[in-house]
């Protein structure tokens, strides 16, 4: 922390970014617009697996208006590849367009364009694909099973990986245990879908040979990186721009063959290209969620400590390994975040990513955790249960309460609140748990309260995609800070801004280590061009690293600008404190020079810089990870009300205890944990995305997939506990994803509580419910 | 091509369109109202939601041939680029948005709620409010601070009435 | 997603339209409010090669005329929420139309729309079923009076022939001592129904005197349930019932077994929903009598 007491950090500012947002003057990729633009439509596979035989673009020729085709032949060599460098590893390629063969619907076949976007559609209908179909391997059965061809040349089976992970002995465990419990749990197959959809705009410039893409991107760097590897241009003549990106949630934190392909597109027809994704090929062709089963095996003690867990865990990953986390990412994640926030010393974990013929599995927030808490969890409960125990004394009695804490895999956790978190939920919940208590006697309403206790990782460093051996290799953010002559404040962020405030939250940090105002902070990012090298917004590093990042640079300038004062004023540096756009003598008050006048003095008068000191105002700052990343910790409680004779489930309470360790902004702290929870009971009750027996996709509209909507949602109520983590410049732990983790897992525990019946899996939609209830129908 | 009239935030403009142009395209594009934001192109999420003659519609589901005459509003007309509507100033300070996307469809769509809840010199129950917005698909906020928006932009608007 | 090429045409008088629509046969296509018609067109699961708009034709009349309420096509759904008729006459009605979608929606989309796309779980539909109304149907040449359960073919099939169209919907006038109900269930408000059950009663000396019933969710389109409105024949008011009701009639129907939901959940649900809106139908007879 800055020496000088925080005064914005922690306040409730609001957004800055808000003014464009709410006045409809934001520039999305949809308002870039370019002279001589050419419109692109994605010829896309209709059927989940088939060799390509025949293209036939032939009818094109009679529109009466120019078009332009392209497909797997123009682009031949051009791939994503996305590897993770473990031996057991079966590799695979995604090309930009299909070469010869399709694996998933909606996979890219070809690109049509025309001088209009409408017109660019009505080409697409005339451009004739042939197919000869292969059968499909729909599911993680068919895919495990050895008689079943896989999907591509040279794999011995459709396994993409499967690995190991272990801490303790397991089998002493198993030996000590007096119980043992063992359970299946599955997640289903989700979409991700930020409100705006994907798109990308390039154009390249002959002049100066730069080519600039714009995207609706959360990671501007790690595109333009991927776009000079595959089409062997320099980074220096690649720009890569994302605008304002409407919602992201991971869904846009890959980098995708369409960002390459239509850079290349620009350089091939000489012309800006633009491709705005519509609503059903984002959601049968963008990236996929979840789809998980893990089964687990508990040891447990006479006195219900918890002494080790077995996990074998399968990801149904879809057709392709996605850039930069690849298909092993979401398995290997179940397997290093089981051991959660309990105190148990034996480990053993199988993990595994299936292919099938269906869409690639991505990051979505959260990633793999919600899958991995409800597993978790429920086996908590489970447990618990089973063991006659309170589920808050069962957990309570298992949690890790001392720190620095080295879990059974060696992670090492820092501060947090875990039990004192139980503790609060507990207080909060109690009438609720008398009332559900009270409605066992029902057989037609019943009410259950379930909660899930969870730690997250998050602001996860270098070392340890090192140890992951994933092509994302890094996981800096940079920030530069720039202060004006006239003691204005730049920052120019590696972060990309899509929902998360950090217009506001980093000018806030800059604010206090400056001692100006957050009015007087511009914080720009999204564009490669003025922003430095960075992996991006995703993972929940905002806040810790990106924050981290400004208040280093940002510090910097503040030593610098105290130097300034101390030799104006004749006093030491250590003497002068920045505040409320001053430098002032910390024992004299009346002794100050204005922070403008600095400024001015560093860029302007600098004759009157002390001997030896360098002009300008400038710094930039890097922040890592640590090593195993900082955990947040919190524990959801829902309170539902099931109506026994049709399956419907009301959520009457949604309660979340948090702790982020320091809070920057409560307004946005609040928000991203309150959007991240509904996300998280979409997924809980309502989000399937389905394909029949044969891959086809039967949920490709808002009609068909179904998100919360206003009504169904309660206020979601939000209580924080601040443990500062030491591993973190201004204390704060990644909090994006955190609220979209637990639901699942505290949603069906209630259904579970409620119905005295243990809920396997996701999602509790009516139907589920009903059936899960089928018990108290008979009896009524 | 057919030849239309529209008035459009209180300019007219007479222009030739294709009869399957729809109304959110040519506000887009013809009109430069990059504020019409078009979210599915089904009718499911709002985000498009503009006034047609003082009525909220989706100008995904409209043609805007079929307008021909009428005067539209878009967000752009609320608060103007300093976004100072009640209900905008109400959407900042109660944290009502956040990638910003969907929010031009939720103002449209409430700002007659919201006006006529002031007429009927009441602060709606909170279920009101939802079911209000309940054409309206929001994936960053989970509602909670639009529902806070909607009722202090309601307190707000019967304060200054009584004043 | 953008539709495909068409001729637009704005009908003036309902002559003028019904001659558009002579003419063009099936590549002619009335719209109205659009909100089921565009997103197909947006999809380019429907491509009509000429729209006829008929909105701003007078016809969003509702009015009594001699035995019957008279909808005009045009009528919008929000019209129904204060309309004191639709609040005397249709009880069963007015729950309906609470359950139409959004905000946004209620104010354009059209009965004449609603009831020519034929959803299978619409809530239009089924009203004009269980109300025994007549659609009225025009075309340059004819004009008929197609009653509801001989209009509704099929999912999104109706009986409309190329070139006519929906002009009113006429819903016959109930006695005195009459009441009824509608209730539908989905897994989001304004969604359209997973099920939905409408019951109207006529009733005397505390007992059903006459029923009808109607279910969306159970087939292809809205049926009746002659049996369920027989066995509701001659029950008290007071105990209608109407959980053997939900038996009997769940018993014999055959619901779809797809991806959104089983077959047998889909019985369940509609057993139950047929027991509560007949306990509500019997309630709010029993309040009037």
């Amino acid at each position: 922390m800055n020496a000088e007491r925080p005064k914005f950090i922690g306040a409730r500012v609001q957004r800055f970014e808000d003014i464009r947002l709410l006045s409809g003057t934001a520039r999305y990729i949809a308002d870039i617009d370019l002279p001589n633009m050419l419109h692109l439509t994605f010829v896309r596979a209709e059927t989940a697996h088939a060799n390509i035989v025949d293209i036939d673009s032939s009818g094109l020729a009679d529109l009466g208006f120019p078009t332009w085709v392209f497909t797997g032949k123009d682009t031949a060599g051009l791939s994503m590849k996305a590897h993770q460098d473990y031996p057991e590893m079966q590799y695979s390629e995604q090309p930009l367009l299909a070469e010869g063969k399709v694996r998933f619907v909606g996979e890219p076949v070809a690109v049509v364009l025309a001088e209009d976007a409408y017109k660019a559609e009505d080409a697409a209908e005339h451009l004739l694909v042939d197919y000869d179909l292969l059968p499909v391997v729909g599911n993680m059965e068919q895919a495990r099973d050895p008689s079943i061809p896989p999907l591509f040349d040279g794999w011995s089976s459709n396994v993409i990986v499967q690995r190991g992970m272990k801490g303790g002995d397991i089998e002493a465990a198993k030996a000590a245990a007096a119980h043992v419990f063992k359970r299946t749990y599955k997640t289903q197959r989700q979409a991700g879908v930020p409100m705006e959809g994907r798109g990308v705009v390039a154009y390249y410039n002959p002049a100066d040979r730069v080519l600039t893409v714009w995207s609706s991107t959360q990671m501007p760097h790690l595109v333009r990186t991927y776009i000079s590897e595959e089409l062997g241009l320099p980074e220096s003549r690649i720009r890569v721009v994302a605008p304002d990106v409407g919602g992201g949630f991971g869904v846009k934190g890959q980098v995708f063959g369409d960002e390459i392909l239509i850079g290349w597109l620009a350089m091939k027809t000489g012309r800006p290209v633009r491709w705005i994704e519509d609503r059903r090929e984002h959601l049968i062709a963008s990236i996929h969620a979840r789809d998980h089963q893990h089964t687990l095996e508990a040891y447990v003690s006479a006195d219900g400590r918890l002494l080790g867990l077995k996990a074998d865990i399968t990801v149904d990953n879809g057709a392709y390994s996605t850039y930069p986390f690849t298909s092993a990412g979401e398995p290997g994640m179940v397997g290093k975040v089981l051991p959660g926030p309990y105190d148990f010393r034996a480990y053993e974990a199988t993990f595994r990513a299936v292919a099938t013929n269906k869409c690639p599995i991505g990051t979505y927030r959260g990633v793999a955790r919600p899958s991995a808490v409800f597993s978790q969890e429920r086996l908590m409960d489970d447990i618990a249960k089973e063991l006659g125990l309170d589920p808050f004394e069962f957990r309570l009695k298992n949690i890790i309460r001392q720190f620095p804490y080295k879990n059974v895999l060696g992670f090492t956790y820092d501060e947090g609140s875990y039990a004192q978190a139980l503790e609060k939920m507990q207080v909060l919940l109690a009438d609720d748990v008398a009332e559900a208590e009270a409605s066992r006697t029902s057989s037609t309403k019943r009410i259950g309260v379930g909660i899930a206790c969870f730690i997250e990782q998050t602001a996860h460093g270098t070392p340890d995609f090192t140890r992951r051996r994933v092509p994302i290799e890094t996981g800096y953010i940079a920030a530069r800070v720039d202060m004006a002559p006239d003691g204005e404040v730049t920052i120019d962020l590696g972060l990309q801004n899509h929902g998360q405030g950090l217009e506001t939250t980093m000018a806030q940090v800059a604010a206090d280590a400056l001692g100006i105002r957050p009015e007087n902070v511009y914080v720009r990012h999204g564009d490669t061009m003025t922003t430095p090298y960075s992996v991006g917004t995703w993972g929940s590093r905002g806040g810790p690293l990106g924050g981290g990042a400004v208040h280093v640079a940002a510090t910097k300038i503040a030593d610098k600008l105290r130097a300034i004062a101390a030799h104006l004023l004749q006093t030491k540096p250590d003497q002068i404190e920045l505040v409320d756009g001053r430098a002032v003598q910390r024992d004299n008050p009346g002794s100050y020079v204005e922070i403008k006048k600095l400024a001015r003095i560093a860029q302007r008068n600098v004759e009157q810089l002390p001997e030896g000191m360098g002009t300008g105002l400038e710094a930039h700052a890097s922040v890592d990870g640590a090593p195993d990343g900082c955990y947040s910790n919190a524990v959801h409680a829902a309170v539902v009300e099931i109506d026994v004779p049709t399956g419907k489930i009301k959520l009457r309470r949604f309660v979340v205890v948090e702790d982020c360790g320091t809070i920057l902004n409560p307004l946005v702290v609040d928000g991203q944990v309150r959007g991240g929870v509904v996300q998280g009971i979409g997924s809980a009750m309502l989000e399937h995305f389905i394909y029949d027996a044969e891959c086809q996709p039967l949920t490709t509209s808002f009609a068909d997939y179904l998100m919360p909507l206003a009504p169904e949602i309660p206020n979601i109520e939000v209580h924080h506990i601040e443990t500062p983590t030491p591993l973190t410049p201004l204390g704060a732990k990644g909090l994006g994803e955190g609220g979209a983790i637990g639901p699942a897992a505290a949603i069906a525990n209630a259904v579970s509580n409620a119905l005295g019946v243990a809920v396997t899996s996701t999602p509790l939609n009516m139907n589920s419910v009903w059936k899960l209830s089928q018990h108290l129908r008979e009896t009524a | 091509m057919i030849e239309i009239t529209l008035e459009v935030n209180g300019v007219k403009k007479t222009l030739s369109v294709e009869p399957r142009r729809l109304l959110a395209d040519v506000l887009r594009h013809e009109f430069g109202m990059s504020g019409v934001h078009i979210g599915c192109a089904h009718g499911a999420c709002g985000c498009c939601t503009v006034h047609l003659d003082g009525t909220p519609r989706l100008s995904c589901l409209t043609f805007a041939v079929q307008c021909d005459n009428s005067s539209i509003s878009t967000v752009e007309s609320l608060g103007g680029t300093t976004a100072d509507h009640p209900l905008q100033k109400a959407f900042r300070s109660e944290h009502g948005l956040q990638c910003g996307y969907c929010t031009p469809g939720f103002l449209m769509t409430l700002v007659p709620f919201v006006d006529e809840m002031v007429i009927q010199k009441r602060i709606p129950e909170d279920e009101e409010i939802r079911e209000a917005m309940s054409g309206n698909i929001c994936r960053c906020t989970g509602y909670h601070g639009i529902v806070s928006a909607v009722r202090k932009a309601v307190t707000d608007g019967l304060k200054s009435g009584a004043a | 997603m953008r539709p495909a090429s068409f001729e637009y045409h704005r009908a003036t008088s309902l002559d003028h339209a019904l001659e558009l629509l002579h003419q063009f046969g099936d590549e002619g296509r009335p719209i109205a409010g659009g909100q089921s018609l565009v997103p197909m067109m947006n999809f380019r699961l429907a491509r009509p090669g000429h729209l006829v708009d008929i909105n701003r034709l007078p016809l969003n009349v509702i009015e009594i005329d001699g035995p019957v309420l008279r909808i005009g096509a045009l009528t919008r759904h929000i019209a129904y929420f204060d309309n004191p008729l639709i609040a005397k006459y249709f009880p069963a009605f007015l729950d309906a139309v609470h359950y139409i979608g959004h905000p946004t929606i209620r104010r354009n989309g059209s009965i004449g729309g609603s009831i020519s796309h034929a959803d299978p779980t619409a809530e239009l539909p089924a009203v004009a079923v269980l109300y025994d109304a007549d659609i009225v149907v025009r075309s340059l040449e004819t004009t008929r009076k197609i009653n509801a359960a001989e209009f509704f073919l099929s999912a999104y099939v109706t009986a409309l022939e190329p070139g006519e169209m929906v002009v009113a919907i006429e819903f016959p006038l109930p006695p005195e001592a009459y009441t009824g109900s509608f209730v539908e269930l989905s897994e989001r408000s304004g969604d359209f129904g997973m099920a939905s059950i409408g019951i109207t009663l006529e009733f005397a000396d505390g007992a059903i005197t006459k029923a009808a019933m109607v279910c969306s969710g159970a087939d292809l389109f809205p049926i009746r349930a002659p049996e369920i409105e027989e066995y509701l024949v001659g029950k008290p008011l007071a105990s209608p019932g109407s959980a053997e009701a939900g038996a009997i009639f769940a018993a014999s129907i055959d619901p779809a077994d797809d991806h959104i939901a089983s077959a047998e959940y889909r019985r369940g649900l509609i057993a139950e929903l047929t027991r509560r809106a007949i306990d509500i139908a019997c309630t709010r007879a029993l309040e009037r009598s």
